[in-house]
């Protein structure tokens, strides 16, 4: 193919419509019937319930960026229901409102028995129950949980187990093979500084800019924190204390501000969480950071561009290489739940059957407890629904090699939550690069706004440290 | 009512020996008491609307005062007095004086863009021209849908890269690159007073429309006799006569664009780098997003004074008009 995709503009117009339909406020979506897949879906497998189950079980999730996973899983639900006779009911609302519905719930003290997000909901710590026995029963039966479930559902200061993570999303690079090739890096850029010469490269020979978000939105988020742990720095330390204002911080800063300038424009300060994706689709970015789900969607609308996105693992910086996950999975059981039994015993197993959930969201979802999916290398190795080459999501392999929680390398407590809420990390990278503010005084003002948060939580005995 | 409905039906005058039909009568007269206590249907009438702005109103209101003065967070509903802690960490907060700053702005200038704007709307709507009605109903749309869809249409038309706007005023070579509305602050404070401006232009023109059908014909067509032309009647007689309504449309415009979160929340979530963000936004992302409810209530809570010293300022200002 051509080194920049040439489409009309008609083609344009209904591809960037496609890609918004299916990215529906949050992630680009993926509906893609075609091409089917080339193995069968595992087979359930039924966990006898620890005691006998009755009554009603109310469920709360997102609507999955991939909608094959949400057909699976209510009809799951369901068929648990009726084994165990517990009346099971689905409800799927957009990831963007379950926070407010969730808080909404719990002031009116009634709702759903079981509420699932796609990112930690430590601020709901003293309204939900401890699911410790969950998570420590999930153990015995599926093995060790990855450590950066267990941090983004546990808070180290209470012990408490205030969610339950049976799986999380990885956030590689996703790039276009034909752009990168032509500045002599066909396997992609493998560091942060690889990214900035051939980012630049690119956008100086080919006009196409590369897709670091720094805007008010889920993505920037994830793509700043990525940028500071690979310089070595972190807005907590492991004790939960507030370290941002570092060299390495203001380094981080320093080189975003560059990049900026060199691949990028203004319009990564305006992006919402569905834009990189439908630049990515469009082919009209070089790079960006997300998770497969926009390369799904291209497949479908538009298999040239899709069959030119290749992955690429964390970003080697100056001290490492490591991304934020791009989902965790939380499931929460507010106090107000009235069968917290049939709840805990749904999420024992619905974890048992996690190879039909990374199935049915087509790899998406990976497991918390390894050992449940052991034939995922497998499908990463051979996709079976349509990559070409077929390949193409080995990289995904050692995801957890180069992952981590976003509260790294601290827990995801209250306080970073509410430090993500507010978009205090991108903001910092963007008024430097914008020219607002110097690297240091970026950093200094986004402490400013941090240690208030912190301080705050702490008092309630959320946050650890000092 | 006159006293003669008040009473039973007489014979019809055939003498006493007719037994009066009694029952039928006695319901009508009890309908008619009923119907007749002007008070007390009043109160009938009223009790809708005073449940309604009591339940999604008053007691929220309070609520949000108590919340004010608490430690309620999204986790933990229950109610520690924490005094004034939460308006100190808020006047701490470089955000919210943005916020509160852009709330004034934006309002003020979406304001005063509606009034104008709506008159010379209302003007051309009372026109006689063919195909009125079809205009007068295409130029309500932006006012009756809702304010969430209008918006993503907006965040359509001044996307960064596929812009119409962009690409027209590429066409005309009036620009070279995209403008990136959104991605700058000057420009996306610009895009979201224009986005209020026109989804309340359509409502101001309306509520002006009436005050112009309701200008006596007499008094312009004696002014035209005289030798007055369009701008002296417009100046000296319409809008004098037509100030009352037209502050009415000001204060609408001035509330729903002071309280509105969905424009901002929809087209730029408050960013670039928080230069957009409101009020009802940055309360929204502190309280309920964050979890700090206390601190979000503190927040929304600023809302109030404001309005009510802009609502006293016009609704005095008409009574004023009225009087003279």
């Amino acid at each position: 193919m051509d080194e920049q995709t040439r489409i009309s503009r008609r083609s344009l117009l209904w591809l960037t419509a496609v890609a918004t339909t299916a990215a529906a406020c949050g992630d680009a979506g993926d509906d893609a019937g075609p091409p089917e897949a080339t193995v069968p879906a595992p087979s359930p497998t039924m966990s006898t319930p620890a005691s006998k189950l009755s009554g009603d079980l109310r469920i709360l999730l997102w609507s999955h960026f991939v909608p094959s996973h949400d057909k699976w899983f209510d009809q799951f639900a369901k068929n648990w229901g009726k084994e165990v006779g517990v009346n099971v009911t689905v409800d799927h609302i957009n990831n963007t409102e379950i926070v407010a519905r969730t808080a909404a719930e719990i002031q009116a003290r009634q709702g759903h028995d079981l509420i699932q997000y796609i990112a930690p909901l430590s601020q709901f710590e003293p309204s939900v129950v401890d699911l410790k026995d969950v998570a420590e029963e999930a153990a015995n039966r599926f093995g060790e949980q990855l450590e950066l479930c267990v941090k983004s559902s546990q808070n180290p200061a209470t012990g408490k187990h205030y969610a339950y993570s049976p799986g999380w999303v990885p956030d590689p690079g996703d790039y276009r093979k034909s752009l990168w090739e032509s500045v002599g890096l066909p396997d992609g850029p493998t560091s942060w500084e690889d990214l900035l010469r051939g980012g630049a490269e690119i956008k100086k020979s080919k006009n196409i800019q590369m897709g670091l978000g720094m805007s008010q939105e889920i993505d920037s988020n994830m793509a700043g924190r990525a940028l500071m742990w690979s310089y070595g720095a972190s807005i907590q330390n492991e004790d939960e204390e507030v370290v941002i204002n570092s060299p390495e911080t203001v380094a981080a800063v320093e080189f975003m501000q560059r990049l900026f300038k060199d691949t990028m424009t203004n319009e990564v300060f305006s992006w919402n969480p569905a834009s990189n994706n439908q630049g990515l689709i469009a082919g009209q970015m070089s790079y960006i950071l997300n998770s497969i789900s926009a390369w799904r969607t291209a497949q479908e609308a538009n298999p040239e561009v899709a069959d030119d996105i290749y992955f690429t693992p964390a970003l080697k910086g100056p001290k490492t290489s490591l991304a934020a996950q791009h989902v965790m999975y939380n499931w929460i059981v507010p106090n107000h739940a009235r069968n917290v039994d049939a709840a805990k015993e749904f999420l024992l197993h619905y974890t048992a059957n996690w190879p039909s959930a990374t199935y049915h969201s087509k790899l998406y979802d990976l497991p918390a407890f390894p050992r449940l999916v052991p034939q995922l290398n497998g499908w990463l190795d051979r996709d079976p629904f349509g990559a070409k080459p077929e390949n193409k999501l080995g990289v995904l392999k050692n995801a957890i090699e180069w992952s981590t929680n976003i509260g790294h390398p601290g827990p995801a407590n209250t306080a970073v939550g509410e430090v993500f809420a507010t978009f205090v990390i991108p903001n910092m990278f963007a008024k430097a690069a914008r020219g607002e503010l110097s690297p240091e005084q970026a950093v200094a003002d986004a402490e400013r706004q941090i240690r208030p948060i912190f301080d705050k939580w702490r008092r309630r005995g959320l946050v650890g440290g000092v | 009512m006159t006293e003669r409905s008040l009473s039973p039906p007489r014979g019809s005058g055939q003498g006493d020996a007719v037994p009066p039909q009694a029952p039928a009568p006695v319901d009508l007269r009890v309908r008619r008491r009923f119907a007749d206590r002007d008070r007390l249907l009043a109160w009938v009438f009223l009790l809708p609307s005073i449940g309604y702005i009591v339940a999604l109103v008053a007691i929220p209101f309070f609520l949000a005062i108590a919340f004010s003065f608490s430690d309620v967070t999204a986790g933990d509903p229950s109610f520690d007095w924490a005094g004034l802690r939460n308006y100190q960490n808020v006047f701490d907060d470089p955000v919210f004086w943005r916020s509160l700053r852009n709330t004034i702005v934006f309002t003020v200038v979406s304001m005063a863009l509606i009034v104008v704007l709506g008159k010379v709307l209302a003007n051309i709507l009372i026109a006689d021209f063919r195909g009125k009605w079809l205009v007068r109903f295409l130029v309500l749309l932006p006012w009756t849908t809702p304010v969430a869809l209008s918006t993503i249409a907006w965040l359509w038309l001044l996307d960064s890269v596929f812009s119409p706007i962009d690409w027209v005023l590429r066409e005309l070579g009036v620009i070279e690159a995209n403008m990136y509305w959104l991605g700058k602050p000057d420009l996306a404070i610009g895009s979201v007073i224009v986005v209020h401006v026109w989804r309340l232009v359509p409502l101001a023109a309306v509520i002006m429309m009436a005050g112009l059908v309701a200008i006596p014909k007499d008094v312009q067509e004696a002014a035209s006799v005289d030798g007055a032309g369009f701008w002296r009647r417009m100046f000296e007689i319409t809008i004098p006569l037509t100030m009352p309504i037209i502050a009415v449309a000001a204060l609408f415009g001035a509330i729903l664009t002071f309280t509105d979160m969905a424009v901002v929340y929809v087209l730029t979530r408050g960013g670039p780098t928080n230069s957009t963000q409101v009020l009802a936004s940055w309360a929204f992302f502190r309280g309920i997003e964050g979890g700090d409810v206390g601190q979000g209530a503190a927040i929304a809570l600023f809302l109030f004074p404001l309005l009510l010293a802009a609502a006293i300022a016009i609704l005095r200002a008409v009574r004023r008009m009225d009087v003279s």
